[in-house]
């Protein structure tokens, strides 16, 4: 048992690139340590409790294919167990290049240049401790022109009771161009799960000229454990990238979305929504960086936070020295449930160039009584009219996903 | 081949109060050890517990570090090559216009504010003429004392009324609250002290003009003003300071308390020498300003229009402790040049009921770069809080910068909270508007910037309110092109 750093035997320790990535993660991560409250990009989030834990680096094991859960759609599936790829359980499609990522590393170096190719590691703790373990993850590859008409659901199942597993995953998503897709991400576990677990994911996303990808995420976690996830999206001319994450689970858990709309024409939608009854902080943090003319982003988030929750958002739009006919546009609205939730939002703009058109808002709230009295008065019980007004609430945000059949999964996720 | 004749572009130096009044100063030797601190104080007889605090506050300074979270570039200020005393030099107290030394009068008659007219202007605006670091006019006095109004000096309030300070100095900004605060407790030298015995309304606006005027002198004021029970005051801070190459360090401070039923408005416009256009010399502004509402009903409301300054760290805040307490904001910050500036508010909410308002409009021009940095906070026992913030930035030219960063924390469920933020530059169909109409464009984009500032204008008084708009153009001239 020890702590996040721990020295390890992992696979291509023979590959001197390799090696040099996860000495420099390693390095950077002890110089940083967990970020405490004077980080500025982590005032309210604290994880610092990762740092009392004993963690055990999950490593590939034989008792896999524990009963999955099935998915509400029809999907390809890519299944990670107890943090380790599980390629029993997985259904892939044809003609798309979906291999796990030390294999990628291993033979196929001319994608080396992708690993970290936009993650200042000294901004991401995270990313450097994910660095320092590089090893488990998918690298998924489309091709120019290729349509995935199916979504691609990476699956994410813990259901280790007995020790705190840290889970280091790192992907890399390639679509070339005019290449489409749609990517889930499904975070969950089984049975009562006690441990205090640590995911730590990286996503790297590139997007060539045309590429289309949409990309959801559910976050539900088992109430004891941690999640931190970093997206890093890469975007060329004319890319979209559509992205809703529903966070719901967890004790500390950050979906942090690193976008950079690099060519002219690139657009990005990052829309999410948390709900969170216990005691959990859950924390959506956006960081859109507008590198050229034309390029637009739009941003709405949305939380319902009860009992001792926190909610965190910190959005930030930045528009580079003539990244000129740029529009960014942010939105964040939460609402208390309980004297003891909290809500803390920093929303920010950065802006650089002068023909732009950017806007940000933040509101916070609780239940109007107007309406529940109106329901009640027609005779709904309290708790259902409050659910309705909850379910309502977040709606404005839901319906945003195109996919009926994605969204009413979501919808019922987020009930 | 004729010769050029180089036209040096005047748009970058257009600082209208650029002189230095020649006049005899006092100093003391440069840098900052407590031995210096005890002859600044031994130099204006305060009392030993004056002497103690200011110890106590350079002691805790010495364990503080500089803030670098601010958007903010600027060389390194070594404290030690400052002078932190300097009094224009006066044979004795005077006790009249009569009796102030003449070159300093004249330096106010060139700023336009000459304190003869406004003496003759009867009754429009009290005059607590800071010139460098020390009190040498203060005019009305009687007037005000009729009514039970003190307003004088800190230095004097400190002799004559030592029960008032000792009990309020400190006590909205202890010197433990950040760098500069702690710097200016150990080293304030003068500035202006209002006490409102209850229930009066202050007949006139005070007024203080503060002016920069020793070479290397790093001024740092303290304001003290206390609102009792159910009175109010409109007090009024103007500044202006002689241009010069060096950067002058400012870091004042302003407490106000404000109690039960009362009132305070406090309006800023400041214009202090904001280098020239590549950004050489210019005054460093780091001001802590902060009003605590004690009492249930009291209200403050803070008004700036900040024009000058090559650096302005600033966020006047508003501890909104009394239930029903009310806060507001109102702000216009223009950056031209090479300025910088990183300023904003505060909004505590501890009390029922309280409510605050954030109206902040920012203009950068040419290679300014400029911040919003704002917090909103609703403690768990704030019921029934309320805020609306809406912050504007109007960017001028291409290589500027605005940026917006609040922070909105809330912690309890019944608060409603409202932030919106927008940055856009004069569109085209406004300018191509005004100039179809014969107006040129650079007053076509004064027009538009004076109508995009109205909300926080509209909050000043008149006086100030004509000084500001006229700032505003003065600031501007040179962006267009």
């Amino acid at each position: 048992m020890a702590g996040l750093l721990q020295q390890v035997s992992l696979p291509g320790e023979e590959i001197p690139w390799l090696n040099e990535i996860r000495r420099r993660g390693r390095m950077v991560f002890e110089a940083t340590g967990i970020p405490t409250a004077k980080t500025e990009a982590w005032k309210y989030t604290k994880p610092r409790e990762l740092g009392g834990d004993d963690f055990v680096l999950a490593l590939p094991s034989n008792n896999l294919d524990a009963s999955i859960p099935n998915l509400a759609f029809d999907s390809y599936r890519i299944c990670f167990e107890n943090g380790i790829f599980n390629p029993r359980q997985s259904i892939l499609p044809q003609g798309v290049e979906v291999l796990p990522l030390i294999e990628v590393i291993m033979f196929h170096p001319e994608y080396r240049t992708l690993i970290n190719a936009n993650i200042q590691l000294e901004r991401f703790p995270f990313a450097a401790l994910n660095s320092a373990y590089l090893n488990e993850g998918v690298f998924i590859h489309i091709d120019s022109k290729v349509e995935i008409k199916k979504p691609l659901t990476i699956l994410y199942h813990t259901d280790n009771k007995n020790q705190n597993l840290l889970c280091n995953l790192h992907n890399l998503i390639l679509l070339d161009e005019q290449a489409s897709a749609k990517l889930i991400e499904y975070h969950c576990y089984k049975g009562e799960l006690k441990s205090r677990y640590f995911v730590n994911v990286v996503n790297e996303i590139y997007l060539r000229r045309g590429a289309f990808l949409k990309h959801y995420k559910v976050q539900d976690e088992a109430f004891k454990s941690n999640h931190i996830a970093l997206n890093c999206v890469d975007e060329a001319s004319n890319a979209v990238y559509q992205a809703f994450c529903l966070q719901k689970g967890a004790n500390i858990a950050r979906n942090e979305t690193h976008v950079l709309l690099k060519e002219e024409g690139a657009f990005a939608e990052i829309n999410g929504a948390y709900v969170m009854n216990g005691w959990a902080t859950l924390d959506t943090t956006t960081d859109i960086e507008h590198l050229a003319p034309n390029t637009i982003s739009h941003q709405l988030v949305k939380g319902v936070i009860g009992g001792d929750a926190k909610g965190v958002f910190q959005g930030k739009i930045h528009i580079a020295p003539l990244a000129i006919k740029t529009e960014g546009t942010q939105l964040h609205k939460a609402l208390l449930l309980s004297d003891t939730a909290e809500v803390d939002v920093k929303p920010e703009l950065e802006i650089f160039a002068d023909d732009v058109k950017c806007s940000h808002g933040a509101a916070s709230g609780e239940l109007d009584e107007d309406k529940l009295f109106y329901m009640r008065s027609r005779g709904i019980k309290e708790e259902e009219a409050r659910r309705l007004l909850i379910d309502a609430y977040l709606e404005d945000v839901i319906s945003k996903i195109e996919d009926e059949k994605i969204a009413s999964w979501i919808r019922l996720m987020a009930k | 081949m004729s010769k050029i004749t180089e036209i040096a572009d005047e748009s970058g130096d257009k600082y209208k109060y650029g002189f230095v009044t020649d006049i005899e100063s006092e100093t003391i030797p440069k840098g900052l050890t407590a031995d210096i601190i005890r002859m600044i104080s031994a130099k204006k007889g305060e009392p030993e517990w004056l002497l103690s605090w200011r110890l106590k506050a350079f002691e805790f300074w010495q364990t503080m570090s500089e803030p670098s979270w601010a958007k903010l570039s600027y060389d390194k200020i070594d404290y030690q090559d400052l002078y932190y005393y300097s009094a224009p030099k006066q044979k004795k107290t005077p006790k009249s216009l009569a009796e102030v030394d003449k070159s300093l009068l004249e330096t106010y008659d060139k700023l336009g504010i000459p304190l003869k007219e406004q003496e003759v202007l009867a009754g429009v605006v009290a005059v607590d003429a800071v010139f460098d670091s020390v009190s040498v006019a203060t005019t009305y006095r009687s007037k005000l004392a009729e009514k039970g109004i003190i307003f004088c000096s800190i230095s004097e309030a400190i002799k004559e009324y030592p029960e008032l300070v000792q009990k309020y100095l400190g006590s909205v900004v202890p010197y433990t609250d950040n760098f500069f605060a702690c710097l200016n407790s150990a080293v304030f030298t003068d500035g202006s002290f209002v006490y409102i015995p209850k229930g009066i309304r202050c007949p006139m606006e005070l007024s203080t003009y503060f002016r920069i005027n020793a070479k290397n002198t790093g001024q740092f004021e303290r304001t003290l003003i206390v609102a009792d029970e159910g009175s109010y005051v409109s007090y009024l801070e103007g500044c202006t300071a002689p241009q010069r190459d060096e950067n002058q360090l400012h870091a004042a401070i302003v407490e106000i308390v404000v109690l039960k039923d009362a009132e305070v408005k406090y309006s800023t416009v400041q214009n202090w020498y904001p280098g020239d256009k590549d950004g050489k010399g210019g005054v460093y502004n780091f001001v802590t300003k902060r009003a605590a509402c004690r009492g249930d009903n009291s209200k403050i409301s803070w008004t700036q229009v900040e024009t000058g300054s090559a650096v302005t760290w600033k966020y006047p805040s508003c501890v909104l402790q009394g239930n029903n307490s009310v806060g507001e904001f109102y702000s216009v910050a223009i950056t031209n040049n090479r300025q910088q500036a990183d300023t904003g508010t505060k909004m505590i909410h501890i009390g029922h009921n309280t409510t605050s308002k954030i109206i902040s409009k920012g203009i950068s021009a040419g290679f300014s770069n400029q911040t919003y940095r704002g917090l909103v906070k609703i403690t768990p026992g704030a019921k029934n809080a309320r805020n609306y913030s809406q912050c504007d930035s109007l960017l001028i030219g291409k290589n500027c910068g605005s940026h917006t960063v609040p922070y909105i924390e809330n912690r309890n469920k019944s608060a409603k909270i409202e932030h919106e933020a927008t940055t856009s530059k004069i569109s085209d169909e406004q300018l191509f508007y005004c100039q179809s109409r014969g107006i040129g464009e650079e007053e076509a984009i004064s027009l538009i910037v004076n109508g995009f500032c109205k909300e926080v204008m509209q909050h000043l008084p008149m006086e100030f309110a004509i000084e500001a708009a006229k700032l505003i153009n003065i600031s501007l001239e040179g962006s267009v092109g």
